[in-house]
């Protein structure tokens, strides 16, 4: 029987408060003895209130706990000091039960008591562990990528760099972060990387390119192939950009000796063609020589004689130089300021003879006299060598080979069209695939047209067929101007 | 004799030598730059022998000695002449044994050579 009913009402209210909340309360005395303990502690340490109230902690608390946080010495401090030790952690593990980690505080109150309050942070604990081991992975695949992998700000500020990026570029870390990532592309490439950044600000999809970056420590620049991914975070807001580079090194000393063996496969096509042309030179020079040595010839025929062995050296020379400038080793890759018309021109020079073997009329119209672009020569040529050829093997019975160039907007157009066998609907989404060939096994590397599309799309082009079969093909390779 | 000789290839300073040589046995000669323009001067003219290059802008060396031999009276006898061929090759070979070409020269030659020749059809 109470004599408070209200009192009575709220101590019980306070109790199943107390014995609700999911963190254990216990109060202690300046003996260090339990004065009470909600429920919650009894559950977790699996003891009854009989054997819990009334006793001295350190018999309630295993000793490896007391000798580990040293939790009695702490709260003689706190009788001592008067004042709260707050978020301390402590492992605990009841017999039978697994280990579980509570963060406790020690808060006095008056009458000479304090409280002890124990937290299970246990979940939490293993949460952020969880989440830390993640972070660790992902860090460590970033690390041991062998592809630049950055992180920029939205303003395109550098703001994490792997080893990758430090190996490659030879800069460290700490050189890099906070600058600009367009610093550190070639000069003349700068305001593209720059544009790059702004378009991130507003895309949703990733940009790949190709530039150079520096390498202040040799003073030289690496072609890497990059991609950028604009970051968002978990509100899809755009809050920086992703780079991740390839050293293209290796795949462009790959692609230089497949230019090379697919050329020599060319040469040997254009063989014929040109043995016929030089033989016809070497057998007038040779007969005018032959006149020179006979006696009782007039002057007017000497001179005769002579001019047409110089015009037909001249003659063979030529067509020996153009051959020498297709198969010389093309390792100057440089882009520089090309006349297009003189590279088809000079082409078609080398492919004529060919094409008047097998009885094939070139017909080239032009819209002007001069179209510049920004390319390779070596590789352009290349790039129309492989057509032509494919063209002309295309005719074996002979017919025409049509070269029109027109220049649309800011691009120019080439479009070489055969009279020959044409490409069967099916396989003209195939032709530009590697080894992908229609000649028969040993004649024809398959290779032509996948340089040539790898080629073209260096040149930031594009390269196109049409076809129906039997009505010949049509094969357009788009160039930006310059 | 009398009867001319009929040079067909696209290339005229191989014509000039051709006839040069050929001039020197007191013999005539026409040039044709055509395997049209041969057939055409084939079909109007009297020629005893054809010195006719393998390839020609609109046809093949061939082609016209086929039609050449179709033709039915005072045939000519064609001497394939080519730089684009070899001796023993089986196209050559073949055109021999069908018997639409009577010899074969190669470019370059000698002038002894395509006079060889000309001796040997008793031109």
């Amino acid at each position: 029987m109470s004599e408070n009913p209200i009192k009575n009402s709220f101590q019980i209210q306070y109790e199943m408060l107390l014995n609700a909340i999911p963190s254990s309360v216990l109060m202690v005395d300046r003996k260090l003895q339990i004065l009470s303990v909600n429920e919650n502690f009894l559950i977790k340490s699996q003891r009854s209130k009989d054997t819990t109230v009334g006793r001295p902690l350190a018999d309630v608390f295993p000793l490896v706990i007391l000798q580990s946080t040293n939790i009695e010495e702490s709260i003689r401090n706190v009788f001592h000091s008067g004042i709260a030790v707050k978020g301390q952690k402590m492992t605990y593990r009841a017999p039978g039960v697994p280990l579980r980690i509570y963060y406790y505080s020690i808060l006095p109150i008056q009458s000479d008591q304090i409280i002890l309050i124990m937290e299970d942070v246990t979940e939490q604990f293993r949460l952020s562990e969880e989440v830390r081991r993640v972070e660790r992975h992902l860090a460590s695949v970033v690390e041991s990528a062998s592809d630049i992998v950055l992180s920029t700000d939205i303003d395109g500020r550098i703001l994490t760099w792997n080893s990758a990026a430090e190996k490659l570029s030879g800069l460290p870390t700490q050189d890099v972060y906070g600058r600009y990532f367009f610093d550190f592309c070639d000069a003349n490439q700068k305001q593209m990387v720059e544009q790059i950044f702004q378009r991130m600000k507003t895309s949703n999809a990733a940009h790949t390119t190709e530039f150079n970056l520096l390498t202040p420590s040799n003073s030289g620049t690496i072609l890497i192939s990059w991609v950028f991914s604009p970051m968002k975070d978990d509100y899809s807001k755009t809050v920086g950009t992703v780079v991740v580079g390839r050293d293209l090194a290796e795949r462009r000393k790959l692609e230089l000796q497949l230019r090379q063996s697919q050329k020599l496969t060319a040469l040997g096509v254009m063989a014929g063609g040109i043995a016929h042309e030089i033989r016809n030179p070497l057998a007038i020079c040779s007969s005018a020589a032959q006149f020179l040595q006979e006696n009782q010839i007039s002057d007017d025929f000497q001179k005769e004689c002579a001019k047409k062995i110089q015009t037909n050296i001249q003659k063979a020379s030529a067509i020996i130089e153009n051959l020498l400038r297709f198969a010389r080793s093309s390792l100057d890759t440089e882009m520089i300021e090309v006349d297009l018309i003189s590279v088809l021109k000079e082409t078609i020079d080398l492919v004529t003879n060919q094409a008047k073997v097998q009885k094939i009329k070139i017909h080239l119209s032009l819209q002007r006299n001069s179209i510049v672009v920004s390319g390779v020569p070596g590789l352009l040529q290349q790039v129309f060598m492989n057509i032509f050829l494919n063209a002309i093997n295309a005719m074996p019975t002979g017919g025409v080979l049509s070269v029109t160039v027109n220049t649309v907007e800011d691009r120019v157009i080439v479009r070489v069209i055969d009279t020959g066998v044409g490409i069967p609907a099916g396989e003209l989404d195939k032709i530009f695939d590697p080894f992908h060939t229609s000649s028969p096994v040993g004649q024809g590397t398959g290779l032509g047209l996948s340089i040539c599309y790898s080629i073209i799309r260096q040149h930031l082009g594009s390269i196109q067929a049409e076809s129906r079969l039997g009505q010949g093909a049509a094969i357009i390779v788009t160039l930006p101007l310059l | 004799m009398g009867k001319n000789i009929l040079i067909v290839d696209d290339e005229p300073d191989m014509c000039w030598v051709v006839s040069q040589i050929i001039q020197t046995q007191g013999l005539n000669v026409v040039t044709a730059y055509t395997g049209e323009d041969a057939c055409f001067k084939l079909s109007k003219g009297n020629f005893s022998v054809v010195f006719l290059d393998a390839k020609l802008p609109d046809m093949d060396g061939l082609d016209v000695a086929r039609r050449i031999h179709t033709m039915v009276n005072e045939r000519p006898r064609v001497v394939l002449v080519s730089g684009y061929h070899y001796r023993d090759d089986p196209i050559v070979r073949n055109a021999q044994e069908e018997g639409i070409i009577c010899c074969f020269l190669a470019k370059p030659f000698s002038n002894e050579e395509l006079i060889g020749i000309l001796i040997s059809l008793s031109c």
